[in-house]
């Protein structure tokens, strides 16, 4: 039976990295190839003993596709295609490809600089796995090879993010990776058509979650950022380059307006042309609505926002200030937060997740001590807040997302499927459920339909036939013999082709009956009762002393010892054995026939 | 919606917001796949909700968001979103939900009979809330449905009507009292006083006073002259006092050893004519001072201070509005609050649900404190 295999590698644990590896017609896929960032051994990497126990992947693999730039998706791209050793294809988004080798190098510098690691990959790395990526464009179908195809859909939570269709012959797979179903001021919300995949992959996550609105957030934003500019404080958020900087500065932004505040708000300069490229790349990205937001914006130029001087740091008075690095592991956003530490009026908003090893992951974790280089220790006495602005998807979004594409089957990675049985049961309502561990397999079957040529003089002695017009709510049976090396042709032209003498099967029986009259009188007989009870069949009385039944061959000849014991002879070819049904009764040339014929005797 | 409409609303729905960096200290809001009628607390952090469509419903069981209550390092904690720990399968509307206090029981009514479904809550090892009983009602008729209450573990007072209320064992089915009255009033509500007296609220104003521990005749208190016509009331009972609230907005406070007396009165500011009978909900708060909660009018919830009342029936104004659900509402047809929770012991702190599926969590700032 056809199927497709689906594995979430893991190393023993359940959410935080994603890697999921497709088996499709034949074809391998590998979807995400995430870094577990709450570990420090080779637990962060994906298992990939389970492609192959030691060498390259490349033959094993068709393509691997990223869904979009978080680390928890990429991070561990890197050494999967350098250090293990892979040279297809890797697919992503223009976005993607564009702010992942940043994030994958500042990733790097942070494990191996701050941390010392050894085991980890190099910048030249980063630069070489790059070079095998193909970028994709939304809605566009790609040929990976002449089998395969993929096509990227828009899915919202982060620039340039995409799910997947996977597709060989008539099997698809659809990976949503990270999405959102609502919009909000900078992200449109998820879209996939009718495309009814066998099977969609998702998260269990979202499933069980029911997310706390955007507005939510920025109203806590906005909210602590006011409530220390109001104490007089100074307020430090360090963000990465791409992305966040832009949503906060608007929001921020908008509500001095509204507000008529008038303390600084800064910016690093460095922040500035990263942004503009950001800026052109999100544009073309994004969507009408999202455009006129940011053209309207004029990008950069900002009423209340200034572009910020390091001396800038130490003025009085209230101020907010954006900089980065986003993680607080070096740079300005680091020399800034040592300056204003240890104030209690201050405050520093973390609108990310930090990195194990930085001083943004640190603070996070409640440490309110640093050791700081030169064994100096730092005093954390200002307000440290967590923020998390991700857009994701939740129970009411995936419910809305499977509806959309309508899958035959769905598949929810990164969930106890033991403890997940009434999830189970909610989606099974309406669609098939699966929920493998990480390391298993789930096997899904399939039935495609397979499209033959087929050879013309076959489909016109077909349509010779007569009888209704085959359609796609009644197939229309019919035979024939499929050569599978180019069409479906008539038997006789495969025989000859293949050399092969036809050779025909017939079949005969014996059936004794009591009738006292001479052979053809009996003969006559059955030809008359059989005229009168099979009508619209072809019977005839042929004059070699045989009646025919379409092709069945009938003749009566008497016993030697007793002229009234009859004994007819039926013979039929194979192709006979499916007859017809009349007024219940199969006719087939078997003895049923005979109990017929018998009963009127 | 029109491009100039959604703007429109995304600036009210922003002024909203903004306002509400003054007026609130938390807001959470969420988005159900489906609206509830019910909110009821299973713990001090898990509360149940339950769909009311006429065909199949689902029960879920929701963890409230972790930073709710990190108190001391909050600012540490993002986790903002609920967690559907939970969830069942009902055959029928949801429109009333108990959890039976000491068990991982909730029992459910669907307000079209009076028997009563009995739910168990699994543990950490499943996430099924399965149905594991019923209870008949004392007269199963159709005819509106049953309120619950819920005093000891294993015991169930319910009934559709005065005439029919029942104290059920719950794990034997054994009958252990029956209010006797001589009306068949429909109840608007059910409520334990103590561990054995209770309320029994009619809809016309009506209400009795009963021990289950004797059997001896409830004590009526008629319902309060209405103004304005027949009316429907509904009670709420909470630290010896008792309020009345009419389908014409009119409330009354009385002291429960002496309900015909009226302690204080007065005329609420609510949209009487558009009040929805399923949906009302008067409630005291539990950890604040002669403060009540109101609902079910609009698509607010109306927060009273009752000790500025007087005896003089006057029109009064809230103390306090949540009106996010009427704001952050996109659908066509006039979105109602159908029910609303205090938290038991964060003074402040309630749970609301609105007609189109919303979900808040919002701890409001008493202006006049400051």
């Amino acid at each position: 039976m056809p199927e497709i295999k689906v594995t979430p590698l893991g190393a023993g644990q359940d959410v935080g990295r994603s890697c999921i590896l497709v088996s499709i017609g034949g074809k391998n896929i590998m979807l995400d190839c995430g870094m577990h960032m709450g570990y420090n051994d080779d637990r962060r990497f994906p298992d990939f003993s389970y492609i192959t126990q030691n060498g390259r992947l490349t033959e094993f693999l068709d393509c691997v596709i990223i869904s979009h730039f978080h680390l928890d998706h990429c991070g561990a791209l890197p050494f999967m295609s350098e250090m293990v050793g892979y040279d297809g294809p890797i697919y992503m988004t223009h976005p993607t490809k564009a702010i992942c080798p940043i994030l994958l190098e500042d990733f790097r510098k942070i494990t191996v600089d701050k941390k010392g690691e050894t085991n980890f990959f190099t910048s030249q790395m980063i630069k070489d796995c790059m070079k095998k990526v193909v970028p994709l464009n939304l809605h566009q179908t790609v040929q990976v090879d002449d089998e395969l195809e993929i096509k990227a859909y828009y899915a919202g939570h982060v620039l340039g993010a995409a799910m997947v269709q996977i597709k060989v012959g008539s099997e698809s797979v659809v990976y949503t990776g990270d999405y959102n179903m609502t919009p909000d001021r900078h992200l449109g919300a998820a879209w996939i058509d009718k495309c009814r995949p066998d099977i969609l992959i998702s998260e269990s996550t979202y499933a069980t979650t029911i997310r706390d609105s955007k507005r939510c957030r920025e109203r806590d934003f906005l909210k602590k950022v006011h409530e220390s500019i109001e104490r007089g404080g100074k307020v430090l958020i360090p963000v990465f380059a791409l992305g966040r900087a832009q949503e906060l500065c608007i929001l921020l932004e908008t509500f001095w307006e509204r507000m008529n505040l008038k303390a600084p708000i800064y910016f690093s300069t460095g922040l500035t042309e990263k942004a503009n490229h950001y800026y052109k790349l999100f544009i073309t990205w994004t969507n009408q609505k999202i455009r006129k937001t940011f053209v309207q914006r004029n990008m950069f130029e900002f009423k209340h926002i200034k572009a910020f001087d390091r001396s800038y740091a130490d003025n009085p008075g209230p101020m907010v200030v954006f900089a980065t690095p986003g993680m607080l592991h070096a740079g300005q956003s680091l020399q800034i937060f040592k300056k204003w530490a240890g104030n209690e009026k201050n405050m520093v908003i973390m609108p990310g997740y930090c990195v194990q090893g930085t001083i943004g992951h640190k603070i996070l974790n409640g440490q309110r001590k640093l050791e700081m280089e030169g064994r100096s220790t730092l005093d954390v006495k200002l307000q440290v807040e967590y923020m998390s602005f991700s857009a994701h998807a939740d129970a009411k979004g995936i419910m809305q997302l499977i509806r959309m594409a309508e899958p035959r089957n769905m598949l929810l990675v990164h969930g106890e499927a033991v403890k997940m049985e009434f999830l189970k049961g909610k989606i099974e309502q309406e669609f098939n459920c699966h929920m493998p561990a990480n390391g298993e397999t789930a096997t899904v079957t399939t039935n495609p339909s397979v499209p033959v040529d087929i050879s013309l003089n076959l489909l016109k002695r077909e349509m010779a036939l007569g009888g209704p017009l085959p359609d796609p709510k009644k197939p229309r049976t019919m035979h024939g013999t499929l050569i599978m090396k180019e069409n479906l042709v008539s038997s006789e032209q495969a025989l000859k082709e293949l050399g092969l003498n036809e050779h025909q099967l017939r079949f005969t029986c014996r059936v004794q009956l009591q009738d006292p009259h001479s052979d053809p009188d009996t003969l006559n007989r059955i030809y008359t009762h059989l005229k009168s009870v099979l009508k619209g069949y072809t019977i005839q009385h042929l004059p070699d002393g045989t009646v025919m039944v379409e092709s069945i061959v009938i003749k009566v000849s008497s016993s030697a010892e007793d002229t009234s014991t009859k004994v007819l002879l039926l013979s039929w070819s194979y192709q006979v054995k499916h007859f017809y049904f009349y007024n219940g009764l199969v006719l087939t040339p078997s003895l049923r026939f005979f109990k017929v014929v018998k009963g009127r005797f | 919606m029109a491009e100039m409409e959604e703007t429109d609303f995304n600036d009210i729905l922003d002024d909203w917001f903004i306002e509400s960096l003054k007026t609130y200290k938390d807001l959470h809001v969420y988005q159900l796949e489906h609206p509830t009628q019910v909110i009821e607390w299973t713990s001090g952090r898990t509360v149940c909700v339950a769909g009311y469509s006429s065909s199949k419903n689902e029960i879920l069981e929701l963890h409230l968001p972790l930073k709710l209550f990190a108190d001391e390092n909050k600012g540490l904690c993002a986790e903002r979103d609920f967690k559907v720990v939970h969830g069942g399968f009902a055959e029928g509307p949801v429109c009333c939900l108990r959890h039976v206090p000491g068990t991982r029981c909730v029992v459910t009514n669907d307000g079209l009979s009076s028997d009563l479904q009995v739910w168990t809550v699994g543990g950490d090892d499943s996430d099924v809330i399965r149905r594991t009983g019923s209870v008949k009602g004392r007269r199963s008729v159709s005819e509106g449905g049953s309120r619950i209450a819920a005093p000891l573990s294993s015991q169930l007072l319910h009934g559709a009507r005065s005439s029919d209320v029942q104290l059920t064992q719950l794990t034997s089915g054994q009958i252990l009292y029956t209010l006797e009255t001589d009306s068949a009033d429909p109840l608007s509500s059910l409520q334990f006083v103590s561990d054995t007296v209770f309320l029994a609220g009619c809809c016309n104003g009506n209400v009795y006073i009963a021990d289950t521990r004797t059997s001896a005749a409830p004590q009526l208190s008629p319902g309060p002259a209405a103004w304005g016509g027949s009316v429907l009331w509904w009670t709420d009972a909470s630290a010896g006092r008792v309020i009345r609230l009419s389908s014409s907005g009119q409330a009354v406070v009385s002291d429960l050893r002496d309900l015909g007396e009226a302690v204080s009165w007065a005329q609420l500011d609510v949209q009487s004519h558009r009040c929805n009978p399923d949906d009302v909900r008067v409630s005291w708060a539990p950890a604040l001072d002669n403060c009540i909660a109101v609902s079910g009018f609009s698509g607010a919830v109306q927060i009273y201070k009752t000790s500025v009342w007087g005896t003089e029936r006057q029109d009064v104004q809230p103390l306090f509005e949540h009106r996010g659900h009427a704001v952050s509402s996109q659908s066509d047809d006039d979105v109602f609050v159908t029910a609303h929770v205090w938290h038991p012991e964060r003074p402040r702190t309630l749970l609301s649900a609105a007609s189109d599926g919303s979900v808040h969590v919002w701890d409001w700032v008493d202006q006049s404190e400051l």
